[in-house]
């Protein structure tokens, strides 16, 4: 299992309906974008930051872990903004500008970022995909999406068996062996994958299968108190971005 | 690439998201035709899409000696056509923002039209532009892979210049920005994924022809030279291995 799943799964809040989570986790990252950077995507991040570490009891390592992935892209993103092409001082000269510019970039991805990251950390795709079919999602897509899911885990943990096998066996000492070695994996993956989903088919055929494939999902209900006060922390970080815009102008 | 999270001023966000919709839907449509009227294929397309998450998750070597990950979209759009790598593209893309933190829900219409949509259909249009004048197939498979690579990286540098305009030259001087800092690692990265589709490629000839016959990627083809536009079953194929002579799309 990957880490944030594993996390998402032991989560405090794992039990709380995915739209709860959905409405204050996306409802942060849509705040994220549509509010000025200065100081609403900056207020966001805070927020979530402190959601995730206070009620959520997101564990700070993991998060980090998973933060720094994105964080990672944002800055590489946003060095470009840095430089102008053309104009009176040269080809290629620092952008009037452009530190503001990447600063408020910075701040937007990253705040968004961490919209989504609340999400991921309190929800297991497990609890996700089959109530994707209520929102109109329909079912043989929501089926092929579970299968992928479910089967991705057993996939990478083969994948990663046969590189360690290969690495034993000096299968990455050179360059041309690691090419060889790494041909082998992915074939060995797609021959993998195809056995799987044959043998898979012939065990769903032996219990009736008749195209859908039904999982039990853990009961939950919408919390309207919890939908509310996520509304109103949303309402409250927007309000305070326009006082706050205004005082600082 | 993947754009980051909250990358996309909300207005290109949604705009990408609309400009991919009907491809999605289109996708959308034939996998549950196909699901609808083979139940059984629910398991292999999910297959597919695990192995696809899974060959985007392995590390190539650059020939310019860094490390990255391949795109798949080449292989997958040859393995299983460009309307269904819409809907696994999709898929791969939603778990990867939601499981690996890489991509974003906002940014996943703009990800989905260079990953899932533009990289597999130039991919293929090229693969099958190429086996048409006859060209070896494994010279027909690097360069689709190759095509496909680039084009998404083409795709994701209009994406970011449309986003972000060059202060003093607009789009185009931002699209050169962009442009140049991704050749630097995407032309030797697109090299390399073409090499390793080819590997990969050959090891599926000639370990998995089931699976490719089953898949349509083999078609059969009569003595005299015409080919024949059905695909041909697994059985059908190896009956008529004695006068047919099987070749690769």
């Amino acid at each position: 299992m990957l880490p944030i799943d594993a996390a998402a799964h032991s989560s405090r809040w794992r039990h709380r309906h995915p739209v709860d989570k959905a409405v204050l986790g996306l409802g942060l990252t849509v705040l994220a974008i549509s509010l000025p950077p200065w100081p609403g995507a900056a207020l966001v991040l805070v927020t979530a930051l402190v959601v995730m570490l206070g009620p959520a009891a997101v564990p700070g390592r993991r998060l980090w872990r998973a933060y720094r992935v994105p964080l990672g892209f944002c800055v590489t993103g946003a060095l470009p903004l840095l430089l102008q092409v053309g104009g009176p001082d040269g080809f290629v000269t620092l952008a009037a500008g452009g530190p503001t510019r990447a600063g408020e970039l910075l701040l937007r991805t990253s705040a968004a970022s961490l919209g989504v990251l609340l999400f991921a950390f309190t929800t297991p795709m497990s609890d996700l995909l089959p109530r994707l079919v209520n929102a109109g999602v329909p079912a043989p897509v929501v089926d092929v999406a579970l299968v992928t899911y479910r089967m991705s885990f057993l996939l990478l943990d083969s994948v990663r068996r046969i590189r360690e096998a290969q690495a034993a066996r000096l299968g990455h000492t050179t360059r041309a062996a690691t090419w060889r070695s790494l041909a082998g994996l992915g074939a060995t993956a797609f021959i993998r994958a195809f056995d799987r989903a044959t043998r898979l088919q012939a065990g769903l055929a032996g219990r009736g299968y008749d195209g859908t494939l039904r999982v039990l999902v853990p009961e939950a209900r919408v919390s309207a108190r919890f939908t509310l006060a996520a509304g109103a922390l949303l309402a409250a970080v927007a309000a305070l971005t326009f006082v706050l815009e205004r005082a600082l102008r | 690439m993947h754009i980051a999270e909250g990358f996309l001023p909300p207005a290109h966000a949604v705009a990408w998201g609309i400009a991919s919709a009907p491809f999605v839907v289109h996708g959308v449509r034939s996998l549950t035709r196909e699901v609808r009227e083979h139940p059984e294929s629910t398991l292999l397309i999910g297959a597919s899409g695990a192995f696809t998450f899974v060959l985007s998750a392995l590390k190539l070597p650059s020939v310019t000696g860094s490390c990255s990950h391949p795109t798949g979209t080449g292989l997958g759009a040859i393995l299983f056509r460009p309307p269904v790598m819409a809907v696994l593209g999709t898929i791969t893309l939603l778990f990867q923002a939601l499981l690996l933190a890489h991509g974003g829900l906002t940014t996943l219409g703009a990800n989905v039209f260079s990953m899932a949509i533009v990289g597999p259909w130039a991919g293929y249009g090229i693969y099958r532009l190429l086996r048409r004048l006859d060209v070896p197939l494994m010279v027909a498979v690097f360069f689709g892979a190759f095509v496909a690579d680039l084009s998404t990286y083409c795709v994701t540098s209009v994406q970011l210049a449309l986003a972000f305009p060059d202060p003093s030259s607009g789009f185009l001087g931002a699209l050169g920005k962009f442009g140049s800092i991704f050749a630097v690692t995407q032309i030797p990265l697109a090299v390399s994924e073409g090499l390793l589709t080819v590997l990969v490629m050959r090891l599926l000839v000639q370990s998995s022809k089931g699976e490719l016959t089953r898949l349509g990627v083999f078609l059969a083809r009569k003595q005299s030279g015409t080919r024949t536009a059905e695909s041909a079953e697994t059985t059908a194929a190896t009956k008529t291995s004695e006068t047919t002579e099987t070749v690769v799309r």
